[in-house]
């Protein structure tokens, strides 16, 4: 047994190492994106993934900036870029007691060992002018089992494809207008500022540490399981509009969500087809080394309580956000700071009535106890770095939310339990070349799932969960 | 009496430049060639050097009214890997390595043909200092007048970069780059080697006043 974690930390460790050496020996091997611009990653990322206002600007025109992979000149560069993450995760208390067997189990079956948490693939480029985007295959060697053991697995991971141009007026000093049409499997993953939730912090964490269970439909509730496509425009730099739609990711968009369980009542998320608009509105102010964003974003969504049977009524979830980001980059300074408020209405239109009906909800549930639920998240983090190269993040995070014992349970008194947790996040990074980040981070739970003290009925307190990760993240 | 002579001669130049510049552009092959340059100006290089080539970030120079021999200079440098400070090896050896020569020159044409940008106020104490040095140098430790290549306004001399209106924090970070022998620039080395860091910063605030 010894010897296997040995095998593992080594081989692990060799991949790690591998993917340095191959940094560091050949300079102008970066990311796909960056082959393609001949730039370096911070011209578009403060660190990545969050993006710089130029990084914004690359996103927006398509991905077109540069060269493509192939021209009339022949062989350019590899459209191809991948992503590895090795990690150790502390879970602050590892046992707690398995509701069913009174046993006392482990949290975290691999903790304090080092860890392959798994790797991207991406195809990222511009295709020419007008066209360009990434399709990211990720490699889960952490993902939970049937069996509840862990195991590798993969699927398709983030997709933006984009079209995009510009529109100048005689004699403008710059883009009066940029337009373009997105499609892609994870609402807000098109988006550019860094404070929604598909980009936004923490840009990873352990795969191995408890988490809060309930979040909202926007916030990750829907990735890499629809399909969405839309039109956006950004004037003068200064107001951001989208509009999109999405539908669940089956049939000719199927490949949006490869690898997902979508034969397992719950396994995925089915929605009404198009019928689930996203909006975006932002504005935006650059000066000097600053810039400033305020804005909008939401979605609603019509989601059936089965993936399996789509002839039901629907329940619709309407998340309104507000966001909000400043940048200050300099050399060497750099600060950025994101804020987030959702505010997500459940409305149970399908499975409420059918509890009422028949005693059962529809599918593999939880079902609803009440007619209508609330769901609030805010985000809330601030980032230094020196150089671009050794930072520090500060995050706060809260859930809260309406008591439904449906949804989320009892406690021992027998009232119904809320989604209800909050926290901080502290994180050190140094990234000693500029594919590989080195990350520290702290998260420290104040609530979980609904309580401070015994959240489980077994005696495990928010506290239990706190997580020391140590992550090493390389992309190339 | 020498100081005037250098203005003339830098006056005579400049305006040589200006009619050269002023003679392109006349026929259409020559505007279609002028309009590629400020296209390119327009959807790319303004996302970083702003509207017209006054950006606002200190990290990125302002380009407005730039001597086209000196943009032409240095895009050929950046695209040639032969200046290589960190910035631009990181944003500008991607950016020129796609301009060929006739780009390269359309977007100098079209930088050196826009308003300079407005000098902005700074420290009186600085500004007068750095004049000081600027206009004469200091001759008793063989530190020359800027005057003769730079302009008497700093405007720049020929194929001798402008550096009125400047952003000071990139005046001094190039200063220090030469100073450093990062940047490539032997004359400018000899003259800049031994300046302090309170020498750079006083003329990097005079030169942005301008």
């Amino acid at each position: 047994m010894a010897e296997n974690k040995a095998v593992q930390v080594v081989r692990a460790g060799a991949i790690v190492a591998l993917l340095l050496l191959g940094g560091v020996n050949d300079a102008l091997a970066v990311p796909s994106f960056a082959r393609q611009t001949g730039q370096e990653c911070i011209a578009c990322h403060v660190s990545f993934p969050e993006l710089t206002p130029y990084g914004r600007y690359f996103k927006l025109t398509g991905y077109t900036i540069g060269k493509t992979f192939v021209s009339s000149t022949g062989f350019n560069y590899a459209p191809v870029a991948v992503m590895a993450q090795a990690s150790v995760t502390n879970t602050r208390n590892n046992n707690t007691t398995d509701p069913d067997t009174g046993d006392t189990v482990s949290v975290n079956q691999r903790n304090n060992s080092f860890v392959f948490s798994g790797g991207s693939l991406f195809l990222a480029t511009k295709v020419n002018d007008y066209v360009g985007g990434f399709i990211q295959w990720t490699y889960d060697n952490l993902a939970t089992t049937a069996d509840g053991t862990l195991g590798g697995h993969s699927g398709v991971d983030n997709v933006d494809l984009r079209a995009a141009g510009k529109y100048s007026g005689a004699g403008a000093a710059e883009p009066d207008l940029i337009y373009g049409l997105t499609l892609n499997n994870n609402p807000t993953v098109q988006d550019v500022w860094n404070s929604t939730p598909a980009f936004g912090f923490p840009y990873t964490s352990s795969p191995l540490a408890s988490t809060p269970g309930a979040a909202t439909q926007i916030d990750g509730g829907l990735g890499q399981q629809v399909a969405g496509m839309g039109g956006y425009a950004f004037w003068r730099k200064t107001l951001y509009g989208e509009l999109s739609f999405y539908r669940t990711a089956d049939g000719a968009f199927s490949v949006l969500r490869a690898g997902q369980d979508t034969h397992t009542d719950g396994g995925v998320a089915a929605v009404q087809r198009w019928n689930n608009p996203y909006w975006r509105f932002a504005l935006n102010h650059e000066w000097g080394a600053n810039s400033v964003m305020i804005g909008t974003y939401g979605m609603i969504v019509n989601r059936y309580p089965s993936n399996l049977d789509t002839s039901t009524p629907t329940d619709r979830y309407r998340d309104v956000a507000v966001d909000a980001q400043y940048q200050y980059i300099t050399d060497p300074h750099t600060f950025t700071t994101q804020a987030t408020y959702i505010n997500e209405r459940q409305s149970y239109n399908a499975s409420y009535p059918a509890m009422q009906e028949t005693g059962a909800g529809i599918g593999a549930g939880p079902t609803p106890d009440n007619a209508t639920d609330t769901l609030k998240t805010f985000k809330l983090k601030g980032t230094y770095y020196y150089e671009r190269k050794y930072g520090g993040t500060l995050a706060y995070f809260s859930t809260t939310g309406s008591a439904d014992a449906g949804l989320y349970g009892e406690d021992a008194a027998g009232n119904a339990r809320n989604p209800n947790s909050n926290g901080y996040v502290v994180e050190l990074d140094y990234l000693p070349i500029q594919y590989v980040r080195l990350m520290l981070q702290y998260t420290a739970y104040n609530k979980f799932n609904g309580a401070k003290t015994n959240y489980d009925g077994n005696g495990r307190n928010a506290g239990d969960n706190n997580t020391l990760f140590f992550n090493v993240w390389v992309a190339y | 009496m020498k100081q005037m002579h250098r203005a003339i001669v830098g006056a005579v130049l400049a305006g040589a430049m200006t009619v050269a510049t002023a003679q392109v552009g006349t026929t259409p092959a020559d505007a279609e060639h002028m309009k590629a340059g400020e296209e390119k100006a327009v959807n790319l290089c303004s996302t970083c050097h702003g509207p017209r080539g006054i950006s606002t970030s200190p990290e990125f120079p302002i380009l407005a009214a730039q001597r086209r021999g000196y943009l032409e200079s240095q895009l050929e440098a950046f695209r040639a890997k032969t200046r290589e400070e960190k910035v631009a090896h990181d944003f500008m050896w991607g950016i020129a390595y796609n301009l060929d020569d006739h780009m390269i020159d359309s977007i100098a044409r079209y930088y050196a043909a826009q308003p300079p940008a407005p000098g902005r106020a700074g420290d009186p104490a600085l500004i007068t200092k750095g004049k000081e040095l600027f206009d004469k140098g200091v001759p008793g430790r063989g530190i020359p007048s800027c005057t003769t290549c730079h302009g008497a306004d700093a405007e720049g001399v020929a194929d001798f970069p402008r550096l009125a209106g400047q952003h000071a924090k990139y005046v001094v970070k190039q200063i220090e780059y030469i100073q450093g022998l990062v940047r490539k620039a032997p004359v400018m080395h000899g003259i800049v080697k031994d300046l302090t860091p309170e020498e750079m910063q006083a003329l990097a605030v005079y030169v942005q006043s301008k």
